[in-house]
């Protein structure tokens, strides 16, 4: 089976190989053409591009969630109609930003020319030089009728930054709010007690019911830490820094955090979530409470009907403080592949992607939250409760950017909380555990 | 088995031990035969050709460059023009494929992508770089291509000589139609087998090559074409994996831990399903069964579900939230468990804490796996000689004593050899693990969390995490070929004694 398996991988990327292999003589093949027409014709191929078109129809493949995908034909529709001049081949295929990286890494060259990606995985896929940076092709933007300047300054400053490595942007924000927060049953949780994780458990406690959270999951649990002061980072051969078995910036102990958390996941009120259970878990109705993200917005809303509430996540008591948890906050990047066959219109078809006519579209379907000032600021999203809470937390929170080492790691630290495997009054072996998770975390990559 | 021999109740042991001695020594015989054989084919190959080459008239020595000379002397013009063309191929194959790639399999590459975005054709353009990947796959490639040429020409050349001799001896030299008509007849043999083998070099042996070669490159995250280029880097990922500290701090710790859970369960798997499979194809071929054609249906429907449809169901059934747990807790089960001080939580973790899970796994697979062994037993069963069976009854062999001293004898030597195949198929059983753990498990061992596994992984959900998720080719080569040999190694020693001796004549 294993055998199979390899020898499977190693077929499907001799068969890719072999695919692309063949597709780059002729891809050479039209370079040469181009420039040999260009020699032969420089007068038509200068008015042509006088026009902004082409006589050449250009192909390009466009890939989004699948839940996305009527969203994006639509947006093909307009951008087509924006470039008359211009005939276009666009194909859309369905790939998800939380797994496009694990896609376009597998073969770089047969990936998607344009394609969103979630933030935590800019790092890796700009060290495996996979995107291009939109620094050295945004004069291209000039056919938009835009500079590369104009499109930062209509978006969100943070989201602009988390684009951007080593002063070169690699990717159009899209989307942002991509972050947990509190959901809230107000019959049971007052605006107030939703205020603390105390004041919720005891008024949980009180109802008989359960406030959930996904804890095995660093996604989630680094919010404890970032609250607290403490960070993640990444360095530049892909490794990850971490300072949570130490003291933070704020003076507080990584041992101090987790017992705030022991002390939350002992109360009987609270239920830990396995990771990817949380939606199945709210349909249950044995929660008053529960942190997630914009996503899960309709399926609370069916739940808890007119209780149906939601804020920015709660403060956990650390001693006789209280420590605003800082969710991990992330944004989804339009990327341009960097072995783009049409370079130019693939920047071109990513920054209108990401633009504010299409983010207002995507947000009116899909509920997206927007990074675009002007659609930031619209009504739809103000009154919004969900996307409201989401975007309030873009002050305190945290760009997460970490290495892949992280994951399993905090996942397995985060399981040992929730099931109790350590206990709060044994701070040696907190701190063994600490040093254990820091040790793993910032392992080097092999 | 001869129906003289008086069916005592040792008749069985009795056979063992006569077949232990005879297996024994023909074992050593077979094995040293098969090999000695080997290089006695490829030695007579070569002296063949050796000796065409050195008593050949002018035409056969001529045929050494080109392939077609000696047909065309004698008369077989169509074979001398596929030779000529085959030849033609493969010179324009090295010129103007090969020569692309083999001259930098030392380096696998020395130019890395460079790209300037040209606004005028609002394209990238990129300079003439290397593509390690592709150096690599299309080198061993042309390997492959010209190493079947030599062979072809050696073979050519012998071909030749032969035909020299024919015609010095004055036989009839086949005409081509004579020579097709021949692989329709007598040589049908190849004509069956071409395609299966040609089968076989492209999809398996070229493949398993790549991954051997991969193994001794730095292909990973770091060096992944074609922005980054990979090389050779000699025995360094080997040593990494048994010596130097291993790929992760933790690595060697979980290296024999998942190696031992592997084997665990490869052993317990095999084992559950072969006895069940057994008991139930005797159940339902037993007389006093009814509608056994209907129970047969029944577990055949399981296997015509698809194996990831149930398993995945099954996966949810289990879960810590799942419809089990829910009737457990319901019947107070849960609570027992509890109180005597087996589950910890409010919640039974079937499939989410060690032990449990591992228990469980092999428990599933049983219902997943015994259909499979009913259906191979009951055709076994189905032909044992009925002659022992009444023979042995007369004798006045109790039913329990007919089955360990007849039925299983007879069972485990017909099945032996699928034992074996299903002992390594399920040292390598990806399914059943990863649809059953995958995000229902998270382990709570940080050493094994800091290389990345669990304490259910196997050997390949393990290579497949590292692989999937941290784009660590070369390491999961090394661990590939590391399982390879463990299997090989194990089917060898299995096969050999199995299948060897005259235990084929013992049951005629």
């Amino acid at each position: 089976m294993r055998k199979k398996l390899i020898s499977m991988l190693l077929c499907a990327t001799m068969v890719a190989t072999v695919a692309t292999g063949c597709g780059e003589k002729p891809a050479e093949d039209n370079n040469g053409s181009g420039t040999t027409s260009g020699a032969g014709g420089a007068t038509s191929d200068s008015s042509n591009a006088g026009d902004g078109g082409s006589s050449e129809t250009v192909s390009l493949r466009l890939w989004g969630a699948e839940e996305d995908q009527d969203y994006l034909q639509q947006v093909v529709a307009n951008f087509e109609k924006a470039y008359p001049d211009q005939k276009f081949n666009i194909e859309i295929g369905v790939e998800s930003e939380s797994t496009a990286k694990d896609t376009v890494l597998t073969d770089i060259e047969a990936a998607a020319d344009v394609y969103s990606f979630a933030s935590d995985q800019l790092a890796d896929l700009v060290r495996a030089g996979a995107l291009a940076a939109i620094d050295d092709v945004g004069e291209v933007l000039a056919k938009a009728g835009k500079t590369l300047d104009d499109v930062k300054s209509a978006n969100a400053p943070d989201s602009i930054e988390a684009a951007t490595i080593d002063g070169k942007m690699y990717g159009f924000p899209t989307g942002g709010a991509n972050t947990y927060f509190l959901y809230y049953d107000s019959s049971v949780i007052s605006e107030e007690d939703a205020k603390t994780w105390d004041g919720i458990l005891a008024a949980a406690a009180k109802a008989k019911k359960k406030v959930g959270m996904t804890l095995n999951s660093g996604w989630y649990n680094a919010s404890f830490f970032y609250g607290a002061g403490f960070t993640t980072g990444l360095n530049e051969d892909g490794t990850t820094t971490m300072d949570w078995n130490g003291t933070s910036a704020d003076g507080i102990s990584g041992v101090d955090v987790v017992k705030s958390m022991l002390d939350i996941t002992s109360n009987s009120a609270f239920m830990p979530i396995a990771d990817g259970q949380i939606s199945k878990t709210i349909a249950s109705g044995d929660l008053c409470a529960v942190i997630s993200g914009a996503w899960d917005s309709s399926n609370a809303e069916e739940v808890w009907k007119d209780g149906y509430s939601a804020t920015k996540l709660p403060t956990y008591t650390l001693g006789d403080k209280q420590i605003q948890m800082a969710p991990a906050y992330g944004y989804k990047f339009e990327a341009v592949n960097a072995y783009s066959k049409n370079t130019g219109w693939a920047v071109l078809l990513a920054e209108f992607v990401a633009n504010e006519e299409s983010q207002k579209l995507h947000f009116d379907m899909k509920k997206q939250p927007p990074t675009n000032s002007n659609v930031l600021a619209s009504d739809a999203i103000q009154t919004d409760k969900a996307i409201a809470a989401a975007v309030s937390q873009g002050d305190f929170g945290v760009i997460q950017l970490v290495g892949q080492k992280y994951w399993d790691t905090t996942k397995t630290f985060g399981e040992m909380v929730a099931k109790g495997k350590i206990k709060a009054k044994d701070d040696a072996a907190i701190q063994k555990a600490l040093d254990n998770l820091v040790d793993g975390v910032t392992a080097p990559l092999s | 088995m001869c129906r003289c021999l008086p069916l005592l109740p040792d008749a069985g042991f009795y056979n063992e031990e006569r077949r232990g001695v005879f297996m024994a020594d023909k074992k050593k015989s077979t094995a040293a035969e098969a090999v000695g054989g080997f290089f006695k084919a490829v030695g007579g190959f070569f002296s063949s050709f050796g000796t065409a080459v050195a008593k050949g008239d002018i035409f056969v020595k001529l045929s050494l460059l080109w392939w077609g000379a000696g047909y065309v002397r004698y008369k077989q013009y169509v074979k001398a023009i596929i030779m000529t063309a085959l030849e033609a191929g493969v010179i324009l194959f090295s010129v103007f494929f090969a020569s692309q790639y083999v001259p930098k399999f030392g380096t696998l590459g020395t130019v890395k992508a460079e790209m300037i975005f040209n606004i005028d054709t609002m394209k990238n353009e990129f300079n003439d770089y290397d593509h390690s990947f592709m150096i690599l796959l299309f080198s061993l490639f042309s390997f492959v291509v010209w190493f079947v040429a030599i062979v072809i020409w050696m073979r050519n050349m012998v071909n030749v000589y032969k035909l020299q001799l024919m015609e010095e001896n004055g036989e009839h030299i086949n005409t081509f139609k004579e020579d097709l008509k021949l692989y329709i007849g007598e040589k049908f043999h190849i004509t069956l087998l071409a395609i299966p083998v040609l089968g076989i070099v492209v999809f398996t042996i070229i493949p398993i090559l790549l991954l051997v070669f991969v193994a001794f490159t730095n292909y990973d995250q770091q060096h992944m074409p074609p922005s980054e280029l990979f090389t050779w880097v000699g025995f360094s990922n080997f040593i990494t994996l048994f010596g130097g500290g291993g790929l992760t701090a933790t690595f060697g710790y979980s290296f024999v831990r998942v190696l031992g859970w592997t084997l665990v369960w490869a052993f317990f798997s095999t084992i559950t399903t072969y006895i069940g499979g057994i008991l139930l194809s005797l159940l339902l071929n037993s007389a006093k069964t009814r509608f056994p054609k209907f129970w047969r249906l029944m577990f055949v429907i399981t296997i015509a579900v698809p194996q990831f449809v149930s398993l995945l169901l099954v996966r949810n059934f289990f879960a810590d939230d799942g419809i089990v747990n829910t009737i457990c807790s319901n019947i107070h089960l849960t609570g027992f468990l509890r109180d005597i001080g087996l589950v910890s939580t409010d919640h039974i973790p079937f499939l989410s804490a060690p032990g449990w899970a591992h228990v469980m796994i092999i428990l599933i697979n049983i219902w997943v796996g015994v259909p499979y062994q009913m259906l191979i037993a009951t055709g076994v069963l189905m032909n044992i000689p009925e002659d022992q069976l009444e023979s042995a009854k007369m004798d006045g062999a109790k039913p329990f004593q007919i089955f360990t001293k007849i039925t299983m004898p007879y069972m485990l030597f017909i099945t032996g050899p699928a034992l074996v195949t299903d002992f390594v198929k399920n040292i390598n059983n990806f399914n059943v693990i990863y649809l059953l753990t995958q995000d229902v498990y998270t382990t709570t061992n940080q050493a094994l969390a800091n290389s990345q596994a669990q304490e259910v992984d196997l050997l390949v959900t393990w290579l497949f995490r590292l692989t999937q998720d941290y784009y660590n080719y070369k390491m999961a080569s090394v661990i590939g070929i590391v399982v390879f040999v463990i299997c090989a190694l194990f089917t060898l020693v299995a096969f050999n004694y199995m299948i060897g001796g005259d235990k084929e004549g013992t049951y005629q």
